[in-house]
């Protein structure tokens, strides 16, 4: 490296951290997620009660903007009596953990087979399009029920299950955009200047797909927090008392016509990682957008 | 194009082969069909009996390749379960299923491309920040949260739509909206992340130098290269959508495809969840060999591929 | 953001008031039909190959048996058989009425009761309950209208199974169409007609009005019932209070008080119980349940009280004997086991576990809440439980397998009032009875098979105190059910799970 380019580079990321600094999406979604990063880890002392604690006399309270609340749950009670809030602190963790780390996992499979079958095209191609096509066609809870059936329902189970089966959209839209990138001219020259394919691919093709990987990132999130609580509900996942966000909405489920809020609470927590989520994807994408150009 | 199609058709194959057969493998390590059939009140001998009355005694290889010979020739078999053929009470089923699918489909598209590309034209305005609210909470909210809220509302309150079932047309308005929203925010980021990579390319910038019409830029220049990782994933989201929303038809009492596969699944039905996975990977190889073919004609590039 | 938090929780105040303005509505009075809705499927209705309540509910409007029992004086009337006897201990005969007629037409004969009995009972045509019909040797004509059942076995559950639990099929058309036929249009002399039927979704029924008379069921006084799948419970309810729907069950206790105000709610006690099977002799796997101190102090452990009272509800209360205390032979002077978790600790130590337990419960069609109430109310006294929640099949077969120590499930008893279809499938010896306790065995098969009522009623009473006092079982509770009825519907629920549709009538 000679040193114009180290001063560029140095300069580069200068530049990058004042624009990261300077976003408003990254602030507030960063701070978002490390507000919730923060409320999983100190759940313990941040939570009024034990989250798995039952009291069969006091179940169903309501929040404390409802009628006849308790002011030891000022979020009520869940239909074993368990503290709303405190489930809520200590779902954070499950939630987070479930969320970020299936789709980090997913997201490498995904990306690895997408941009494989898309830049070699031919009989890759047709290999790995088998591959995905297999993957949707076979239902998720089918896979799960099994996989449960083989190993025991344990949120680990769980996160390997989703890990190896929602990589579908990263590989679909990964593959398309890597078949559009690769007869670029830009993409060609590297080729052209003998640059082993894995070079092309990571050095070349992989930086431009990172806005579509962060969109399908972030919707990612949420489609597996959502799945999490489908399949826990289903008991092929987190294991009861687990608390899980997921979870509690599936569990508010069958009173939802009239209590509501057993859905809200959690739902809107989810909203609010998921948003945190796209706030920061999108702050991070547009930052390293004008860095570049 | 031929031998594309082809080669295409020799995967479709193969998928069908390989989706059937780890289904079926799977089916019987999730639980024994037999003992589902005989129900809460069967004792062993009840079990005993039915798993030599079905045949499920036979070794799973040589159960298989008989479902498979016969499937082959169009025998889909009988539920285990209904006691009536298959294929009758798939038929039964896949209409309404495909119905709801495509029209859900549709929405999703007519509100998400136009909303997406509104939303990149100028990234982090008023009109794309609200986009991408919408889009948060699209995400964000359970699907039979919403649907039952709608059914309340409109159902309920004001009666202007049947509350479950699909009768009549109006039965499809509601559970139409709520399989669509739950697409539009993965169809419309991806539309916008799409257009903001397109439009700052050189070949727009050129094209805007030349002082092209700024419509004609938009629609066919800068929309046709946006749209190639959109139209594959349009193809899974349609998939989907055509395989049915178990959440969603259970919360409209909507007789599809998605809650037969999944009654079908916990009670063992094999016939029935063979017969669906069958079509359901069909449906897949069709989808994005066809997504393959529109991807290749907007981008002749990939057509040397 | 937080704007929008707002309003998400404004909307969820102004939901919480929902569904109220709804007027009392008149559902299907109008046009004389009856909406009922299920949230499970029926099954094809060939009643000998049903497994689920909600196609046998169907098929007993649709079809008749020999014999009838009045739930509500217990006593067995004549159906389709209008009188019979028992000729020796294994031979019963039957005289048929005279002038009944099928759906299609067909008159009712000897030769229908023959042909339809024999064709259930041979093996290969995969009757889903054996129990119904092995104890059938063979059935003979003796006249057109006069028939005889000998009994491969004495059976005291045979009066029991022919009232109603085995249909008479229009032998003709039976001959012809075979299972499948009748699952696709099943042809009875019953009070209803099926008139429509798109399977596991709709089926309408229309009054026979051919049903002959004299029929135990009586003239229907409702014309058309319509039953439809509505699998999501929160739309029945909305559709309840719509008043699109006359019928609907299972409606859980929570729900069913905040409905009562708006609909017509009934709760009836049913025949199920809910209960903890432990492991005894699991073949040859040592469980900590093989313990006798450590059983008990699952007993005490619990807090039964609580939890029927949070869960269970209405009509319901906490078992001490294993079975139902409406069956009859259900003696109720066995070995109690309070709430105490104090005296459960003590048992632990003293059974040698002072620093607590671990043992895997699987539970089957329980409520998963109730699973975890009990859980964690072993967690208390340091029994630590893993939880897993399977389907019914694949637990009981876990169990059979001896693979469970602990099996957390609920049992209907066919819907029959009599210990013996309870006790001697659990611990009479067989796939299910992982205690094996050969005392109990013998007293069960004793009292199985006698016809002396008090002697069977003794040796079931000998048998659940031993039962009772091994603490073989966790006996929880036995269940209700909630019915959620249009204000017009009049409709009397019974124990046996069976909705009488042709009881009810407009008010």
């Amino acid at each position: 490296m000679t040193t114009l380019e180290l001063d560029t580079h140095i300069l580069q990321r200068r530049k990058l951290w004042r624009r990261v600094g300077r976003s408003a999406g990254i602030r507030i979604g960063g701070g978002l997620l490390v507000l919730i990063a923060f409320i999983a880890l100190f759940a313990p002392l941040l939570a009024p009660h034990d989250p798995i604690a039952q009291d069969l006399t006091r179940r169903l309270l309501p929040p404390f903007w409802q009628m006849g609340t308790d002011p030891s749950h000022w979020l009520g009670t869940d239909h074993l009596g368990r503290d709303y809030l405190s489930r809520l602190i200590y779902g954070a963790r499950v939630s987070l953990g479930i969320g970020l780390g299936v789709t980090l996992c997913a997201g490498l499979i995904g990306t690895m087979l997408g941009l494989l079958a898309g830049y070699f095209g031919g009989k890759t191609d047709m290999l790995i399009s088998f591959i995905i096509t297999t993957r949707l066609s076979l239902p998720i809870v089918l896979v799960a029920l099994a996989a449960v059936a083989l190993g025991g329902a344990s949120l680990q189970t769980l996160a390997i299950v989703l890990s190896l089966l929602l990589w579908d959209r990263f590989a679909v839209v990964v593959r398309s955009a890597t078949q559009g990138l690769r007869n670029r001219e830009f993409v060609q020259a590297t080729v052209s200047f003998g640059a082993s394919s894995l070079h092309v691919m990571l050095r070349g093709i992989l930086p431009n797909l990172r806005n579509t990987l962060i969109v399908v990132a972030t919707l990612e999130v949420a489609n597996v927090i959502l799945l999490e609580a489908a399949l826990s509900f289903l008991g092929l996942g987190a294991r009861p008392p687990t608390p899980s966000w997921g979870l509690m909405i599936a569990e508010g489920r069958e009173q939802i016509l009239f209590d509501p809020w057993l859905i809200a609470l959690p739902g809107s927590a989810l909203c609010l990682l998921i948003l945190a989520v796209n706030l920061l994807g999108d702050g991070v994408r547009d930052a390293l957008d004008a860095t570049t150009s | 194009m031929l031998p594309f199609l082809a080669r295409r058709l020799i995967v479709a194959v193969l998928v069908a082969l390989a989706v059937s057969a780890v289904a079926f493998g799977l089916m019987f390590v999730s639980g024994d069909p037999a003992v589902v059939l005989a129900g809460q009140a069967g004792r062993a001998q009840d079990v005993e009996l039915i798993r030599q009355a079905y045949g499920l005694d036979r070794p799973i290889v040589i159960q298989f390749f008989s479902w498979l010979g016969k499937a082959l020739r169009g025998d889909f078999g009988t539920s285990l379960y209904f006691n009536l053929p298959v294929a009758s009470i798939v038929g039964e089923r896949l209409p309404v299923t495909l119905l709801l699918g495509s029209a859900a489909f549709l929405l999703a598209m007519i509100v998400s491309v136009p909303l997406g590309i509104v939303a990149s034209l100028k990234p982090g305005g008023a009109l794309d920040r609200a986009a991408l609210l919408l889009a948060v909470l699209g995400q964000a909210i359970p699907s039979f949260w919403l649907g039952l809220i709608l059914i309340v509302v409109f159902g309920v309150w004001y009666g202007l739509v049947p509350i479950s079932g699909t009768e009549t047309w109006q039965g499809y308005i509601l559970p139409v909206i709520v399989l669509s929203y739950y697409a539009m925010p993965a169809l419309m980021r991806l539309t916008r992340a799409g257009m903001i990579d397109v439009l700052g390319a050189d070949y727009i910038r050129t094209a805007r130098a030349k002082g092209l019409a700024r419509l004609r830029i938009l629609l066919v220049h800068a929309l046709r290269n946006a749209v190639l990782p959109l139209v594959s994933l349009a193809a899974v989201q349609f998939g989907m959508m055509l395989s049915g929303s178990i959440v969603i038809e259970s919360v409209f009492a909507i007789n599809g495809l998605g809650r037969l596969a999944w009654e079908s699944l916990l009670r063992s039905d094999l016939p029935v969840v063979q017969a669906i996975i069958l079509i359901l990977s069909l449906i897949y190889v069709t989808l994005t060999t066809v997504a393959d073919l529109i991807n290749a004609w907007l981008d002749p590039r990939l057509r040397s591929a | 953001m937080i704007r929008f938090r707002i309003a998400a929780l404004a909307g969820a105040i102004a939901f919480a008031s929902l569904g109220l303005s709804a007027p009392p509505a008149q559902a299907g009075k109008a046009d004389d039909t009856l909406n009922a809705a299920f949230a499970l499927e029926p099954e094809a209705l060939d009643t000998y190959k049903i497994a689920g309540r909600e196609g046998l509910i169907l098929a007993r409007h649709i079809y008749d048996g020999l014999l009838y029992k009045d739930l509500d004086s217990g006593e067995i009337k004549p159906a389709l058989a209008k009188a019979w006897r028992f000729v020796d201990p294994t031979t019963m005969e039957f005289d048929l009425r005279e002038g009944v007629v099928f759906h299609n037409g067909a008159k009712f004969t000897a030769d229908d009761v023959v042909y339809t009995l024999n064709t259930v009972l041979d093996p290969n045509y995969g009757t889903r309950f054996r129990i119904a019909v092995d104890w059938i040797e063979k059935v003979e004509k003796v006249s057109d209208f006069q028939v005889r059942i000998k009994m491969a076995k004495p059976f005291a559950g045979a009066v029991e199974m022919l009232a109603d639990a085995l249909p008479i099929y229009p032998a003709a058309y039976f001959k012809e169409v075979g299972s499948a036929g009748m699952a696709a249009k099943p042809v009875g002399t019953g009070p209803y007609k099926l008139t429509e039927m798109t399977p596991g979704i709709r089926y309408a029924f229309e009054r026979f009005d051919g049903h002959y008379a004299g029929s135990p069921k009586g003239k229907p006084a409702i014309g058309k019932i319509v039953v439809r799948t509505i699998p999501e419970l929160n739309t029945q309810f909305a559709e309840l209070l719509a008043g699109k729907l006359d019928w609907s069950w299972r409606i859980p206790p929570d729900q069913a008080a905040r409905l009562a105000s708006r609909i017509q709610i009934v709760n009836g006690p049913i025949m199920r119980i809910a209960y903890v099977g432990l492991a005894v002799n699991a073949k040859g796997k040592d469980y900590p349940t093989k313990n006798l101190l450590v059983r008990r102090a699952i007993n005490h452990a619990v807090n039964r009280e609580a939890i029927v009272k949070a869960f269970a509800g209405g009509a319901s209360q906490v078992l001490n004997a294993a079975c139902n205390p409406k069956q009859f032979g259900c003696a109720q002077d066995v070995a109690t086991y309070a709430y105490d978790p104090a005296k459960a600790k003590a048992l632990l130590t003293e059974a040698g576990f002072a620093n607590g337990v671990d043992i895997e419960m699987v539970f089957a069609a329980m409520p998963r809440p109730v699973a975890e109430a009990v859980a964690s109310d072993l967690a208390k006294v340091g029994i630590r439980v893993t939880l897993n929640e399977q389907q019914y099949a694949a637990g009981v077969q876990k169990w059979r397998a001896g693979e469970l120590p602990a099996f957390f499930t609920n049992w209907g008893s066919y819907g029959t009032g009599d210990v013996a279809f309870i006790i001697s499938n659990f611990f009479g010896g067989g796939a299910d009875d992982l205690v094996q306790d050969k005392e109990v065995i013998d007293l069960v098969t004793v009292a199985d098979t006698a016809q002396d009522r008090t002697l069977r009623q003794e040796n079931y009473a000998k048998a659940l105190k031993k039962i009772a006092d091994q603490a073989y079982w966790l006996p929880m509770y036995d269940f209700n059910i909630n019915y959620g009825l249009s204000s017009s519907l009049v409709f009397k629920p019974h124990p046996d799970e069976f909705a009488r549709w042709w009881l009810s009538s407009w008010k």
